[in-house]
């Protein structure tokens, strides 16, 4: 290699790395997004459900449930199969009870809850994401 | 006489500048801030909308399988090209082309955006996140469909197409080898496949016990049943990547071809598996 080929290789990847830098700190930015309010204008009775695309909402007696339909496997949204009264992933076949706790399958942990309340006027709830 | 020697990297081409063309067409009406309506109203309500997407998804698929024909007929070479560190590279920079190929096609399922785009995004998302130390870097770089939707991927679908087509033809070939006939073989078949078959897609509620991933994703999701998510999603499917780029640097390349013939033995079977679940 001659001095010639060796600034001609050395300012390629000068060139390259420099804009590694900014490229990469620029792509891997989180912008900031602030938590999503659900309104969900209906009343459930205890032992109902409602299901968001989501969450699934439940009434009970200790007040409402959200519980997510995010997998804790590998985040595929899992369908709540009122039948059995659980929440499979059609991904995976995680199971998982009403309440969100791990049953079986690769998932390993409980479904996430989200903060939920019942608005002002009793006619409804208020769900934070 | 239409076929001659190299005719499948031509007609692999081929099928890449149709799914292009017809990608872009599709992309006129696709809105990735509303994925999973807009591609509904291309299937179902635009005029020409289902054979424009058929075109498109038909013609991906065409590629990527014409492509792994492709570098299949190639392996042969390899004594050659294992002589020569010029050609190494070049064998192992075409080679980038396969993951390129199937990202693409990949993300091309995401975007749709039904059960099953949701599913492959969310999937893909997860598994980049357990890479050690540059999880979240490739993550940001090629996914992030949990906080910026299809956005990303969207982007990154249209990079890896132009990525596929600049090796394959700038830097592979030296300039773009596709003679007319051949081609217009290829538009043919294609026009003709996409009018009579429709590309697939989920409906709501239709699948609520399982969703089945792409076709070349069987293994990889029959596999995430049972081990985890590093090792079946993230380990596993890089082997035969490592290998076939790493295969002229091997002389003779017996050991490393038999290591991707045992791979197959294995994935074939767990894709098998998957597809009759």
């Amino acid at each position: 290699m001659n001095r010639r080929q060796f600034f001609k290789g050395a300012g390629i990847w000068g060139v390259a790395l420099g804009l590694s830098y900014p490229l990469l700190k620029f792509v891997v930015a989180k912008r900031y997004r602030p938590p999503r309010k659900v309104h969900i204008r209906d009343t459930l009775e205890t032992g109902q459900f409602l299901v968001e695309p989501e969450f699934v909402l439940f009434d009970t007696l200790k007040g409402p449930l959200a519980i997510s339909r995010t997998c804790t496997h590998l985040g595929c949204r899992i369908n709540y199969q009122e039948d059995e009264k659980i929440f499979l992933c059609p991904c995976h076949q995680s199971r998982f009870s009403w309440d969100g706790r791990y049953i079986s399958g690769p998932a390993k942990r409980n479904l996430a809850r989200f903060n939920v309340k019942t608005l002002a006027d009793k006619k409804g709830y208020l769900v934070l994401l | 006489m239409i076929f001659r020697s190299g005719s499948i990297g031509q007609v692999a081409l081929g099928a890449l500048i149709i799914s292009g063309i017809s990608g872009i067409v599709v992309a006129y009406q696709y809105e990735a801030a509303i994925p999973f309506v807009s591609s509904v109203a291309i299937e179902a309500v635009l005029p020409f909308g289902a054979f424009w997407r058929a075109l498109h998804f038909w013609s991906s698929q065409a590629f990527v399988i014409l492509l792994g024909l492709h570098v299949w007929r190639r392996i042969g070479d390899l004594p050659r090209i294992s002589q020569s560190p010029g050609k190494r590279r070049h064998w192992a920079v075409v080679g980038t082309t396969i993951p390129f190929a199937i990202f693409a096609l990949f993300s091309g399922y995401v975007l749709r955006h039904d059960a099953t785009g949701m599913a492959a995004g969310s999937i893909a998302e997860h598994l980049m996140l357990d890479v050690p130390f540059i999880g979240n870097g490739l993550d940001c770089l090629l996914i992030s469909t949990g906080s910026e939707g299809v956005n990303r991927i969207y982007v990154v679908h249209f990079l890896m197409t132009v990525l596929c087509w600049m090796l394959g033809t700038w830097y592979h070939t030296k300039k773009v080898i596709l003679r007319g006939g051949l081609f217009l073989l290829v538009l043919a078949t294609s026009l003709l496949f996409s009018y009579i078959v429709h590309a697939p897609m989920d409906l709501p509620g239709q699948a609520v016990h399982l969703i089945k991933g792409p076709w070349f994703f069987l293994g990889v999701q029959e596999l995430l049943r049972h081990l985890t998510p590093l090792v079946a999603g993230v380990l596993f499917p890089s082997i035969p990547v490592f290998l076939l780029i790493s295969l002229p640097w091997f002389r003779p390349a017996r050991r490393p071809l038999l290591l991707l013939g045992l791979w197959f033995m294995v994935y074939i079977p767990l894709t098998l598996v998957g597809w009759l679940r």
